[in-house]
């Protein structure tokens, strides 16, 4: 009884094997970088361009090798599916890790084409996300000189892996579609635009509200974002003492925010804490009081910070959360409507406090 | 022996992952869920409390047992089959969630029912094994999946994108007033204990429950990291989204330099482990309850040969899980569990008051 039983139950095992659905990794296509656009053409507005790895024996700089396939379609889902008829083999996105949008539908409407992506289960929450400038096609079709791996160019400009630049802010798709409905904490994305040669210039980033672009800072904007924000080290700061220019890098930054009432007014105290050492200085500087070099710069930082966290609520967007922490604070369901009232005319308060670590390796 | 009370209570308290628990809690996030966190783990301690100190004074015997002591044959099978219908409904309800899960994760060209069918053959041929086995094969599942999960727990704490203002946002809103599915579904993560119904067989006669504090303490832990992790991750809006919601939290975790990038895959693979245990345990317990409502069964925890009745109760479970799977869907599956929830919640009620009652009654020297 108990061997047939389990002879049984091994053949049917077998049988059930042959119904799995299963295909070879070489009749896959990976789908390394997804760029949507918008087109002229008004019955399909979306341009879709997916970059597909070959697969290449060589490994080195410059063998890497892509085809990249465009289509316009009234909407993302019906291009992709479109896409798998122009190719031969099975389109996959289990590696693709980033999503370019086109500056064009970051400008009108983002909303339908993150939904596509977080409701689809084979797109990765932990893929980057950004804005192409002038549009998502354009870039997926520069071939890097230096790249070695279809698509890699673009992946290690975001993760730790290859440059960490104090510039680019990175985004991920799950950080992204959280803060895209959350109340009091607003999306924002770097900007990736393609230079002259075949390379990327990743420097700016955009602020979003619930919709459209709202506001795109500079490159050292964008990098004072990253330090206020981000806690980004790695990064350097300019400042002046004495009408002579200093360049500091910064080894250690914690920032950390309040919100409360000074002198009867509704304000936003931020602290920010940082060690630096000095990378352009004036020759005798080492012998100067340090204690006056470090307030001028910390007067001068939190000038600029203050001048950045103005423009940016001007904008009436808030990528940092503080609606998010005043929600936190204040309980009740009207919080936020309370929060949106005071967020216009909120004054911000800056106190940097620097401290000089060393002068580098000279005197 | 402390330890095989311990596993299940584990193994239960990480499968409310999978069972939409985590879902209802947040769905109700704005309207009690913190409140019903806080009364469903009073309602935990106080069940385990008693149900532990009601069973030490049976040592080595089950419920059946113990209702046969105090009740008639007919009320015992009636009792017996109400409670094998919930025993194997708890794990059919998960069984049938994953194998929607792997349909929608791992292989959507796959048919679920084909899916269904290789995991109730695993977990059925498992569940026909003795009561002991069953005991040592959910000791072994535990010990090599546990460390994994409370890995991906733990780097979900730690994570850089745990956003503490959101989580701040939600517990403040613990003056709403408690709803009775929330309070269902936070009782649900401490009733591993419920399974003592039938494993207490397996307990010596001199035995002693030690360390029982440490189950409300571990249930609260995996209770907070169940609810607020996610809103963490998603914030207090989006979190409501996503269906599987602890899925989509793996995948929002990346390990750089691990073999396989996306943590999705390792959760799954673990869930995978800890679901097929879990429905092997349920099944076991359910068929051995079916068989005591038959008055001449004597109950054995390791008979040398597997009764012709096991795989006959186990294949009716089978059928009955794929019919399940056939008539439903993920919303309608959704719907019914937060339901059943519920009704398991008032059923342990009885179960417990019941057994306290028995052993208080009885008198010590017998």
């Amino acid at each position: 009884m108990n061997v047939i039983i389990r002879i049984c139950l091994a053949i049917i095992m077998v049988c059930m094997l042959g119904a799995c659905g299963f295909k070879d990794i070489d009749k896959r296509f990976f789908v390394v970088a997804l760029g949507i656009d918008q087109s002229e053409n008004e019955k399909k507005p979306y341009r879709i361009t997916l970059q597909l790895a070959i697969p290449s024996p060589k490994i080195e700089p410059g063998a890497s090798k892509t085809q990249i396939e465009t289509i316009d379609a009234p909407s993302i889902a019906e291009g992709v599916r479109m896409l798998k008829a122009y190719v031969d083999k099975e389109i996959d996105f289990g590696h693709c890790k980033i999503f370019i949008i086109g500056e064009k539908v970051a400008n009108s409407d983002y909303q339908g084409a993150l939904e596509w992506m977080t409701r689809r289960r084979d797109i990765q929450s932990v893929a980057n996300i950004a804005i192409g400038k002038p549009d998502a096609e354009s870039l997926l079709k520069v071939k890097p000189l230096s790249e070695r791996y279809p698509g890699n160019t673009l992946f290690l400009s975001f993760g730790a892996d290859g440059t960490e630049s104090s510039y680019t802010y990175v985004e991920s798709l799950s950080d992204f579609s959280r803060r895209a409905s959350e109340e009091g904490l607003d999306p924002l994305m770097p900007i990736i635009k393609k230079d002259n040669q075949e390379s990327f210039i990743i420097n700016k980033t955009a602020l979003l509200d619930k919709k459209r672009v709202k506001l795109v800072l500079n490159p050292s904007e964008a990098q004072l974002y990253n330090q206020l924000a981000n806690d980004f080290t790695k990064s350097s700061m300019h400042g002046m003492f004495e009408g002579l220019d200093l360049v500091v890098a910064i080894t250690e930054i914690h920032s950390k925010f309040r919100i409360g009432k000074q002198n009867g007014e509704d304000t936003i105290t931020m602290d920010v804490k940082m060690k630096v050492v000095f990378e352009e200085a004036p020759k005798d500087l080492y012998s100067a009081q340090w204690r006056s070099v470090e307030e001028d710069l910390n007067k001068e930082y939190a000038k600029s910070c203050v001048k950045l966290l103005r423009k940016i609520q001007k904008a009436g967007v808030d990528p940092i959360g503080f609606g998010l922490r005043y929600r936190a604070t204040h309980p009740g369901s009207d919080a936020f409507k309370k929060w949106e009232s005071l967020y216009p005319t909120i004054k911000f308060v800056v106190r940097a406090n620097i401290i000089i670590e060393g002068t580098g390796l000279i005197k | 022996m402390n330890r095989y009370v311990f596993y299940n209570f584990i193994m239960v308290s990480f499968i409310n992952l999978l069972l939409f628990v985590p879902h209802i809690l947040i769905e109700a996030r704005f309207n009690g869920a913190v409140s019903s966190m806080i009364v469903g783990t009073v309602i935990g301690t106080i069940l385990v409390y008693m149900y532990t100190s009601a069973m030490a004074r049976y040592p080595g015997k089950g419920l059946p047992e113990i209702l046969k002591q105090h009740f008639p044959q007919w009320l015992v099978s009636i009792c017996m089959f109400c409670s094998a219908v919930m025993w194997w409904f708890a794990t059919s309800i998960v069984v049938v969630a994953y194998a929607i899960l792997i349909n929608r994760f791992f292989n959507p060209d796959a048919n679920s029912i084909i899916i269904l069918s290789m995991l109730i053959i695993a977990c059925g041929y498992a569940a026909t094994r003795s009561t002991l086995s069953v005991m040592f094969v959910l000791e072994i599942g535990l010990i090599v999946n546990a460390p994994v999960i409370i890995f991906i727990l733990f780097k979900a704490v730690r994570s850089t994108q745990l956003n503490f203002d959101s989580i701040r946002v939600v517990a403040n809103y613990v003056t709403a007033m408690p709803t009775l599915s929330a309070v269902a579904a936070a009782s649900f993560i401490f009733t591993g204990y419920i399974n003592l119904s039938l494993f207490n067989r397996l307990l010596p006669p001199n035995f002693r429950f030690k360390f029982r504090w440490v189950y409300p303490v571990f249930g609260i832990t995996i209770m907070l990291i169940t609810f607020f992790v996610p809103i963490g991750f998603h914030g207090t809006e989006a979190v409501n989204q996503y269906t599987y919601i602890w899925s989509v939290t793996a995948d929002s975790l990346i390990m750089q330099y691990g073999f396989i990038e996306r943590v999705l895959f390792l959760f799954l693979i673990v869930f995978l482990n800890l679901t097929l245990v879990y429905t092997m345990c349920g099944w076991h317990q359910a068929m051995e309850f079916i068989k005591c409502c038959f008055r001449n069964y004597k109950p054995e925890i390791d008979s040398p040969k597997t009764p012709v009745a096991n795989y006959v109760i186990v294949g009716i479970f089978a059928m009955l899980t794929m019919l399940y799977l056939v008539l439903t869907n993920e919303k309608i599956n959704m719907f019914i569990t937060s339901y059943w929830l519920v009704a398991r919640m008032f059923v342990e009620f009885i179960i417990v008051l019941t057994v306290f009652v028995l052993s208080r009654r009885r008198p010590k020297t017998t």
